[in-house]
């Protein structure tokens, strides 16, 4: 009866909703055919989609309109935890209520959908897409180590990620126009890159007659941590900072419990106390490169590429020719050239099927779709028509998306584009709006080889989480702590270093590495 | 000397001027109370001897002394508050002697002091006790003791009984009267209750409507109310007061209303002044019941009769006016229900013009 | 002899009855009372419910969920699902220097926060009592009344740009009496003082609010006799508008003592460093970094119930002592 009912309703709603979409179906001629249709009566499935832009999954998307007719699937709204935009938070409130709806996605589901999948919350994906998925099957084989990052301690994988495209993330950048000015060429390896902080500093290129000039400075004071690759070191192994790395040999280590940490942070702490390095690194938070660069005092940070050459245009008037410029990694002490960060290929963003979906085979499929070419353009681009044409095989934005007053991810975010649902970014959708500076940049890191392996995360089992849980923050902690001192001269590390490592020790670290060499064996050796 | 005098004394609020050019002279050692409605100005006038509230016009003196202007603790007044002012954080001693602490004396001093103070107002086994523990009256006695411990030259006190009831007033009355007479200290003490003004003042000043309306001592007062509003503020009950217009009688004025007459006492003013309105005021004890009309009784219908033991008021009306007697029961009592007059000596009759209230005539004779 | 008899045994018979009867009597009166009373009163019954369901529902009710500090707890298992543990995540904290340093670090913030922090809004009050002109009193308390209605971002920002080194106000007067920049808020030494400070700042001028209203309830005859004793402003000050308002300063004492480890956490979330943590972490962002952060909610919940067990103690000391020494208590 209610089954019945609900159906008749879908019905309405659908009929209603293809009377709007044949409205625009002039100018849409691909949803003409039917080859991506997955039911032949429209099916209804839920679905609770929570990430810090937006909670809930809007209905009236024109993507979810296209996806519906194009599959004959249409997702419904039932997000819990709207009223926070904490999205674990929304995750452990829809599981602790029970009622999950049919499709559970948004931000950061990995964790909780790995932990909560082996113990029966979500459905295991291996077989569904190896026999429903062909798409999403062919990404997989072309990169198994991302299908093995995914997988859960028990073997099996429970969420179809969102994959971003495209390999660099962040770069250094320099003002080009006080290297001009003082005379010094972009610096190629780390004498260089100090000859140039130290002439920043004491050289007045901003011309105030004081000595004002921050050379080093970061949004996140994380980058300074990052300045230890120029000896070698690391500082994390992912897009996130302070994480594992794994080594040459195949181990999974922590940088900060490494020598060569050691010594390049004592460098590092040399290069703070001269004033290399903004001393106010740690507390000036996420306006320091607003701030110091339209005040004229910056001089070299390492940001993401899109978001720091947007000051030139930005800052065009107001700083006498600012010239910020992306410039290659200067080789280390060995004379290695590394661009630590990476885009991940594989977010912890996506979505996953709950035991309680009632169409597990339908839904996969759905998935799949979103990993088909007209899924991809959709999911990247927006509607065809709309938002962007097929110019020459090659899915173009309309110059009014380019042109807009809107920059062009939130354009795609308001029609349901670029959303964290799993799909494969294209990075042709970035490129197109990515300004000539920065596509430079970009090229330039390109032609060399800059990158690093990075290391995907582990899923523990039961055991190896609590060993994790239990030892894991202390030591995050207590090194974190030991860092900020040494960089600040509180703490010498040459000194300290022999009983910092014995703390480690003590606090747990090689348990922590041990459980997490097990769970990476586990899941990335064959 | 301790003498204050108070010289038109004025206050106002903005422009609303509530007392009205005072003057008043208060001897050395002499019990002055200020007495009347509430709203009369008294205790605002008290408030101004004590230095609370500015003087706004006029000028005080306290021991030949211009104080207009001189803080409170130099004026070397002690006050006592209606509701005692006490401490309750202190103990009855060291609420006694808080004055003394302020003005820093030393410890043994002190503690004299308070030792005195409290063998005088009967409070030496409570001097460890906080105000919270005490009974009205103890606490009344503590707020007073505050007072006598700085031996000033001039006591104030603001309505300091109206808190207890009647027995413990009654019985407080007493003691202020008898600690006066032992201390000599100059007092003024405000009240709107006329029994303690007569017990307790050496003069009374009746107030109204902030001016003084008499100023004379309980007795005086008493018996020569300067006019209708003393006669009827002073004494309990109240004097009677019949509206009357002056007729000739055979032996002189009479009162004539409500179509009888009484005659009058011989004044001056009364004389060929027939048809003048006047207030013929008797009070309740100077009527003589009488049950059969006599030759000069007036007439009147008894309401109520209320029997107080020894006495009896008999609540009456002539005419349109109620009128109140007051008589011993001894004797009488089986006449009581029975009263439809009164007589009175002519001679005790107060006379009242009908329009301004002021006194016509006379002193009345004291006996 | 018989007569005396009988009538002994009737009157233990007529005991016997009345008291059965009474046994019999009292059952139904009992329940007639409560329902009589019920029936009076319901009125006042009615005005209390929401307050009683109020009560159960966001209070007591989430004391179900307590137990997960004794769970090894799983949000997909539920609170009843997950298996006990016992003391295991008791076990784990205190064996934590971490947490040993967190609960130090609370007790020692907020020992500082109590002495120089409680006297403060009542110095103010005091002061704020003392002033004769209208319009700068309500100036004044408007000013010192603000950073309460500013959120704590916002005076973090404030605190973090005024001890900066480079262009902070406090670095610069400095700086003026020929003094180097301080890097403060990456000083562990500084932390407690400028956190401390920071509260007393932000809610000093609010909290004088209960005080001066307090003093607002003090018969002012007091005053007046004191004034006529010849006391200086000082003087009631101190003998009389203290001493009278000495039961709430008790009564707040007791209040925040039994808040006392109740550490204001997103402001020290957004003052400490890494660098700071010696002296910075309390419990409560212990738990936010190692639980919340983590998901170890069970954790968190144990850290979170033996704060509040530490709090219940303190409270109940600071309430007994002070119905001992100054006969004034909270209950």
């Amino acid at each position: 009866m209610t089954v019945l009912r609900k159906r008749e309703e879908t019905m309405r709603k659908f009929t209603l909703a293809s009377v709007i979409m044949a409205t625009t179906a002039l100018t849409t001629p691909a949803f003409a055919d039917d080859h991506l249709k997955i039911v032949d009566e429209p099916l209804e499935l839920t679905i609770h989609l929570h990430w810090p832009r937006q909670q809930g999954y809007n209905e009236n998307f024109p993507v979810e309109k296209a996806a519906r007719e194009m599959t004959g699937i249409y997702l419904k709204d039932a997000t819990a935890g709207r009223n926070s935009t904490d999205s674990m938070e929304a995750m452990n409130l829809l599981i602790a209520q029970g009622n999950m709806p049919d499709i559970v996605g948004g931000h950061r589901i990995r964790q909780p959908v790995n932990q909560y999948g082996p113990e029966g919350a979500f459905l295991p994906l291996n077989d569904l897409v190896a026999e429903h998925a062909p798409h999403i099957q062919a990404f997989w084989d072309a990169h198994p180590e991302l299908q093995q990052a995914i997988t859960a301690y028990d073997g099996n994988y429970y969420y179809i990620p969102y994959l971003p495209d495209g390999m660099f993330g962040r770069a250094w950048y320099v003002r080009q126009d006080w290297l001009d000015k003082l005379g010094l060429e972009q610096p190629q390896n780390v004498d260089e890159l100090h000859d140039v902080l130290v002439a920043f500093r004491d050289g007045d290129p901003n011309g105030n007659g004081r000595k004002d000039e921050v050379p080093f400075f970061a949004r996140e004071w994380e980058e300074v941590i990052r300045l230890v690759t120029l000896w070698d070191a690391r500082s994390t192994g992912s897009d996130t900072f302070h994480d594992f790395y794994v080594t040459d040999d195949g181990k999974v280590v922590h940088p900060y419990a490494q020598d060569g940490y050691r010594d390049a942070m004592s460098h590092i702490a040399e290069w703070y106390a001269e004033g290399l390095i903004d001393a106010e690194i740690f507390t000036r938070g996420s306006s320091a490169r607003d701030y110091l660069l339209s005040e004229n005092l910056g001089g070299m940070t390492h940001d993401w590429f899109a978001s720091t050459s947007g000051y030139n245009a930005a800052l065009k008037d107001k700083v006498e020719g600012f010239d910020f410029k992306p410039f290659l990694p200067p080789a280390s002490v060995s004379g290695v050239r590394m661009e630590e960060h990476r885009r991940t290929p594989l977010k912890p963003d996506g979505w996953a099927i709950s035991y309680m979906n009632e169409h597990p085979v339908e839904t996969i499929k759905y998935f799949d779709f979103w990993f088909t070419e007209e899924g991809r353009n959709l999911s990247n681009f927006g509607v065809e028509g709309e938002t962007w044409d097929m110019i020459d095989g090659e899915p173009i934005f309309k110059p009014e998306v380019l042109n807009s007053d809107k920059p062009v991810n939130t354009q795609m975010y308001e029609v349901g584009a670029q959303i964290y649902r799993g799909y494969w970014m294209d990075y042709r959708y970035e490129w197109q709006w990515t300004d000539e500076d920065a596509r430079e940049g970009i090229k330039l890191y390109e032609a060399n080889d800059l990158l690093v392996d990075q290391f995907l995360g582990v899923s523990f089992n039961e055991e190896e989480q609590s060993v994790y849980d239990k030892y894991w923050p202390s030591l995050y902690t207590y090194m974190l702590e030991r860092q900020q001192a040494w960089i600040l001269g509180s703490g010498d590390i040459e000194a300290d270093w022999d009983s910092y490592i014995q703390t480690l020790d003590k606090m747990g670290y090689s348990q922590v590495i041990e459980v997490m060499n097990s769970a990476y064996q586990r899941q990335y050796d064959e | 000397m301790s003498g204050v005098r108070l010289d038109k004394i004025v206050k106002s609020y903005g422009a609303v001027q509530v007392v009205h050019g005072i003057d008043l002279e208060i001897k050395d050692k002499e019990f002055v109370v200020l007495v009347g409605p509430s709203g009369c100005g008294k205790s605002t006038t008290l408030r101004m001897i004590a230095g609370l509230e500015e003087i706004s016009d006029g000028s005080l003196t306290i021991d030949d002394r211009v104080v207009n202007r001189v803080a409170p603790k130099d004026r070397d007044v002690a006050m006592v508050f209606q509701n005692y002012a006490l401490y309750p954080h202190l103990n009855v001693a060291d609420n006694i002697a808080f004055g003394l602490r302020i003005r820093k004396e030393s410890k043994d001093a002190i503690k004299a002091s308070v030792d005195e103070v409290g063998a005088i107002l009967g409070l030496t086994p409570y001097l460890e006790r906080r105000p919270s523990d005490l009974s009205g009256g103890q606490r009344q006695r503590v707020a007073m003791g505050r007072a006598i411990v700085r031996r000033p030259k001039v006591f104030l006190f603001d309505e300091p009984l109206s808190n207890l009831d009647a027995k413990l007033r009654t019985q407080m009355r007493a003691e202020i009267k008898r600690l006066h007479k032992r201390l000599e200290a100059t007092s003024i003490y405000v009240t709107h209750d006329q029994v303690e003004a007569m017990t307790l003042a050496d003069k009374i000043v009746v107030m109204q409507d902030g001016r003084i309306e008499q100023i004379g001592t309980p007795m005086e007062l008493f018996l020569n109310p300067a006019n209708a509003f003393v006669a009827g503020f002073l004494g309990a009950p109240p004097m009677n007061m019949i509206n009357a217009v002056v007729a000739k009688g055979e032996n002189g004025p009479i009162a004539s209303f409500d179509g009888q007459t009484l005659p009058l006492p011989a004044l001056p003013d009364l004389q060929n002044a027939e048809g003048r309105p006047i207030i013929v005021g008797i009070r309740p004890e100077y009527a003589n019941i009488v049950t059969a009309p006599q030759p000069g009784s007036v007439n009147c219908t008894l309401n109520l009769v209320e029997t107080l033991g020894s006495e009896a008021l008999l609540h009456a009306t002539v005419g349109d006016d109620q009128f109140v007697i007051r008589t011993e029961t001894l004797g009488k009592i089986d006449q009581l229900d029975h009263v439809n007059g009164f007589t009175v000596d002519p001679t005790l009759i107060r006379i009242f013009d009908a329009k301004t209230g002021k006194a016509l005539g006379g002193q009345t004779r004291v006996a | 002899m018989t007569m005396t008899d009988n009538k002994i045994g009737g009157s233990t018979e007529e005991l016997v009855v009345e008291a059965g009867e009474a046994q019999r009597n009292r059952r139904p009166s009992r329940m007639n009372r409560v329902g009589d009373h019920l029936r009076r009163e319901w009125q006042l019954y009615l005005l209390l419910l929401p307050t009683i369901l109020w009560l159960l529902i966001f209070l007591y009710k989430p004391m179900y969920g307590l137990q997960i500090a004794f769970k090894d707890y799983s949000v997909f298992r539920g609170v009843a699902g997950s298996p006990w543990v016992g003391l295991e995540h008791f076990y784990t904290l205190f064996e934590n220097d971490q947490f040993i340093r967190a609960l130090r670090n609370t007790i020692y913030i907020s020992l500082l926060g109590l002495v120089f922090g409680f006297p403060m809004p009542i110095i103010l009050a005091l002061m704020f009592n003392e002033v004769v002109n209208q319009l700068f009193k309500k100036t004044a308390q408007t000013i010192v009344y603000l950073p309460h209605f500013i959120s704590s971002v916002i005076i973090a920002g404030i605190v973090i740009t005024a001890f900066s080194p480079s262009a902070g106000i406090v670095n610069t007067v400095m700086g003026w009496f020929g003094l180097n920049p301080i890097y403060f808020l990456t000083k562990a030494e500084w932390f407690r003082p400028i956190f401390v400070g920071t509260g007393i700042w932000q809610e000093a001028g609010f909290q004088s609010i209960v005080y001066l209203a307090a003093i607002a309830g003090i018969s002012p005859t007091l005053y007046e006799s004191a004034v006529v004793d010849g006391a200086t402003r000082f003087q009631m000050m101190w003998k009389i508008t203290l001493p009278m308002i000495l039961p709430t300063i008790i009564i707040m004492l007791i209040i925040r003592i039994g808040n006392m480890l109740e550490v204001s956490f997103e402001m020290i979330i957004l003052l400490y460093q890494p660098a700071t943590y010696e002296t910075a972490d309390v419990v409560n962002t212990f738990i936010y970094r190692q639980g919340i952060q983590g998901g170890q909610y069970d954790l968190a919940a144990a850290a979170g119930l033996f704060n509040a067990f530490v709090a219940f103690v303190l409270v109940m000391t600071a309430n007994t002592i002070s119905k001992r020494y100054s006969r004034t208590s909270l209950w």
